[in-house]
């Protein structure tokens, strides 16, 4: 059954898609926002692990609506929920940690920073930071970021300082100042997309130590559900419809994207038309519907007649180390290790881009320092172990024992994932989701000099650790991925022959389509990619909204 | 109880893990996410005795004929003796556990489950010619190792998993479930005395003041 035609359809209300959604609905366009998930509300989020956490609450069960990953093109595929953010309005926003950093100068020329890479798809992006940091700056006003800018060898320009002063830290957070300064490094604030005060009618943090993986009962988190989706909303102009899955994006006769085919809350299937439609659906699951889209025009799916919709795929590279206080041995010296607040909020950039090659890789990344995650069953299945060294009886409770009587301080990488021709997005027909829609698959082949970058970041961030003293630290991992960061599936640029979108993330084959998640990034840059994307929305918006306004 | 897996490879279960710890908290649903292949499901009956034994607080089980349920009590507290602290039993983990595989969307997983319990129960009898409830602590332990140490793709190392996976979670999870009951899990394992509200906090909730004049979250 097909709709009245609006202005824009937007598929997906998270990073990407809010900021279209508000922008476009003050300017006093007719907008529809299909959002596959629910609309929790704050009543909702509550603080059950279970829930949250082990259950389909955020993400589709792999039974249900799997992602297929494999280690390279002859790996077999294995179904997971791998690759998915939350699937409700406000989407990987609603239960990110709010890591808020912005990309470097840098990361927008890594092509002719690195020069040719063998092995590597990267490339320049068509902008420069200086075009996106205006956008930046109003990202972080609307959604709400809690920060403070400090001088050090790798700092992007600031117009100006952060619109909400930092959140309170832990004690911790001046030992590790001292630990870094004594190496000469730079300690530096976390911004955090979270109130530290009342803004804009939002209530500040509570400081209940369950942000990652928890939707924020407060609205202190600055997800879109909390910010931009409410704002869009009240322009009365925007109709948001959650529970509505997209099927396909249908073309007309000329090759203009004409309508949004879905299935709505009730399982109909309804068409949206629309004069210009926005997809935000993340990396993997926008360059999925665009490949399931095809027409006698787009054979093999919309605006992919050269063939790179899904290709250049890049996560975030990950490592890991923890480093354990044991309260009853440490605290008499130490009392602030009892101090309960939950925030750490440091990070490290010294390692942003080394001068040389002499470590086997240019390109480094970032460290951000927290208080490992409170989540109890998540920490005592990580005691139990797997396989057979997995511990059970009285063994197990002793480590649920020692667990009582610890603080463990971690850091994570989030290092460079250079994209390769080995690692991308296709659909496989033969695997079907339950609205039988046929399902993403994920090829992942890392670059050898990615996994060096983030070995050499661990390391570091181990020499920070053991200089506090603690009982035990203990290397997690330097050769993960963080698949909840995903980028490049459809890369801009100005050369069509090369690029899926052209630098306003319009579609160079399809005059009237958008593309404003990660998807657009020819690279992903070594910080969590969140703020950027928003900022490229806003950026998006603001030429979108001149083109219509003609 | 051998059944064909999906190919869990060991790159790919590490992407899994790496995006859950981004998050934090380690967002896993329901330990390993296991394709089943419709061939290999031995469909065992299940090895009811009658409307005999265990019934908790007078509530027949959900999921469980009675003699599972005694077999599944039996397992969860070897995993979680009660010693100077409480156990799995004193958390009521079974209860949790009979609960939460009545969720529809956990069908395959309660399918996992169920085949494992009787795989037990079969080894049991086959050892020691009795019912792995009825069987000594040590020989109880001795046959949950057994399946510990079982190929890592096999049903048994499987169901081992599942079975930590899910008495952890009926031991640690929120008490509107049916496990942890008096909060014990949380005592233990001292989940709320880290600065964590272990309940959404009430409206006008000051958490920096709190932090500053209480020291813990109340």
């Amino acid at each position: 059954m097909s709709l009245p035609e609006v202005d824009v359809c937007i598929i997906g209300s998270g990073a990407g898609g809010a900021p279209m959604a508000l922008e476009l609905g003050r300017a006093g366009f007719k907008v529809v926002v299909l959002e596959k998930g629910p609309h929790y509300q704050p009543k909702d989020f509550i603080h059950d692990e279970i829930l949250n956490s082990r259950r389909n609450f955020f993400m589709p069960v792999p039974w249900e609506e799997p992602h297929l990953v494999r280690q390279g093109a002859k790996g077999r595929y294995e179904k997971t929920s791998a690759a998915w953010t939350a699937n409700c309005v406000g989407g990987g926003t609603v239960h990110m940690s709010g890591f808020f950093y912005r990309l470097k100068p840098v990361d927008f020329r890594l092509r002719s920073t690195l020069g040719a890479v063998p092995g590597s798809t990267v490339a320049d992006w068509p902008i420069s930071y200086e075009e996106l940091a205006p956008f930046y700056d109003k990202a972080e006003a609307e959604l709400g970021v809690s920060g403070e800018s400090v001088p050090h060898p790798f700092a992007e320009p600031r117009s100006g300082p952060y619109p909400l002063p930092p959140l309170d830290v832990h004690p911790v957070a001046k030992e590790i100042d001292k630990a870094c300064g004594a190496m000469g490094w730079h300690s530096l604030p976390t911004a955090r997309g979270i109130l530290s005060k009342p803004y804009r009618g939002r209530a500040p943090c509570s400081y209940c130590a369950l942000c990652g993986s928890y939707g924020c009962e407060t609205g202190a988190k600055s997800g879109t559900n909390a910010s931009l989706i409410p704002a869009a909303v009240a322009t009365g102009n925007v109709d948001l419809r959650p529970g509505c899955m997209a099927r396909t994006v249908e073309v007309d006769k000329q090759g203009r994207a004409r309508s949004v085919v879905y299935i709505d809350a009730d399982g109909v299937t309804r068409e949206q038309p629309a004069k210009v439609i926005v997809v935000s659906c993340t990396a993997v699951e926008s360059a999925r519907l665009l490949l399931n889209s095809t027409s006698s025009r787009f054979p093999r799916g919309l605006a992919n007649g050269n063939g790179l919709v899904g290709r250049n795929l890049t996560f975030s590279s990950f490592g890991e180390s923890h480093a354990t206080f044991r309260l009853s041995k440490q605290s008499a010296a130490r009392p602030w290790l009892k101090d309960p607040s939950p925030f750490v909020n440091r990070s490290l950039q010294d390692f942003y881009l080394m001068p040389d090659a002499q470590f086997g890789f240019r390109k480094g990344g970032t460290l951000g320092f927290m208080w490992a995650h409170p989540n109890p069953i998540h920490a005592a299945v990580g005691l139990a172990g797997k396989g057979e060294k997995a511990l059970f009886g009285k063994a197990l409770k002793d480590k649920m024992r020692e667990y009582r009587d610890s603080r463990i301080l971690q850091f994570e990488v989030y290092a460079e994932f250079l994209p390769t021709a080995g690692t991308y997005v296709s659909v496989e027909d033969g695997v079907k989701d339950r609205y039988g829609i046929p399902v993403a698959a994920i090829t992942v082949d890392r670059h050898p000099m990615d996994l060096a970058a983030t070995r050499f970041l661990v390391e570091r961030g181990e020499e920070v650790l053991l200089r506090l003293d603690p009982d035990d630290v203990r290397r997690g991992t330097t050769s993960g991925e963080t698949s909840i960061l995903q980028h490049g599936t459809c890369r801009f640029g100005d050369d069509a022959a090369t690029s899926v979108l052209d630098r306003d993330c319009r579609a160079h084959e399809v005059p009237n389509l958008y593309v404003v998640d990660g998807s657009f990034m020819p690279t992903g840059g070594s910080v969590p990619s969140t703020l950027t994307i928003s900022a490229n929305s806003f950026r998006v918006a603001d030429h979108l909204v001149r083109k219509l306004k003609g | 109880m051998t059944r064909a897996h999906s190919n869990r490879g060991r790159l790919s279960r590490r992407s899994l893990i790496q995006r859950l710890t981004f998050l934090g908290g380690g967002v896993v649903l329901l330990g390993p996410a296991c394709k089943r292949s419709s061939e290999s499901q031995e469909k065992t009956p299940p090895a009811d005795t009658g409307p005999l034994a265990a019934k908790q607080d007078g509530q027949a089980p959900r999921t469980f004929s009675s003699f599972e349920y005694a077999v599944v009590a039996a397992a969860t507290e070897r995993i979680l003796p009660r010693d100077e602290d409480p156990g799995a039993l004193d958390a009521n983990v079974p209860v949790y556990i009979d609960r939460i595989l009545q969720t529809p969307e956990l069908e395959p997983v309660r399918e996992d489950f169920l085949s494992g319990v009787a795989a037990l129960e079969r080894r049991a009898q086959r050892m020691h010619q009795k019912g792995f409830a009825a069987l000594t602590a040590e020989q109880q332990d001795e046959l949950l190792t057994l399946f510990k140490d079982s190929p890592p793709r096999s049903g048994e190392a499987h169901f081992f998993e599942l079975l930590t996976v899910m008495t952890l979670e009926g031991f640690l999870g929120d008490p509107s479930y049916g496990g942890n009951q008096g909060k014990v899990g949380w005592r233990l394992m001292g989940f709320d005395t880290v600065g964590t509200v272990a309940s959404a906090p009430p409206e006008g909730y000051d958490g920096p003041k709190c932090l500053r004049e209480c020291g813990v979250h109340r």
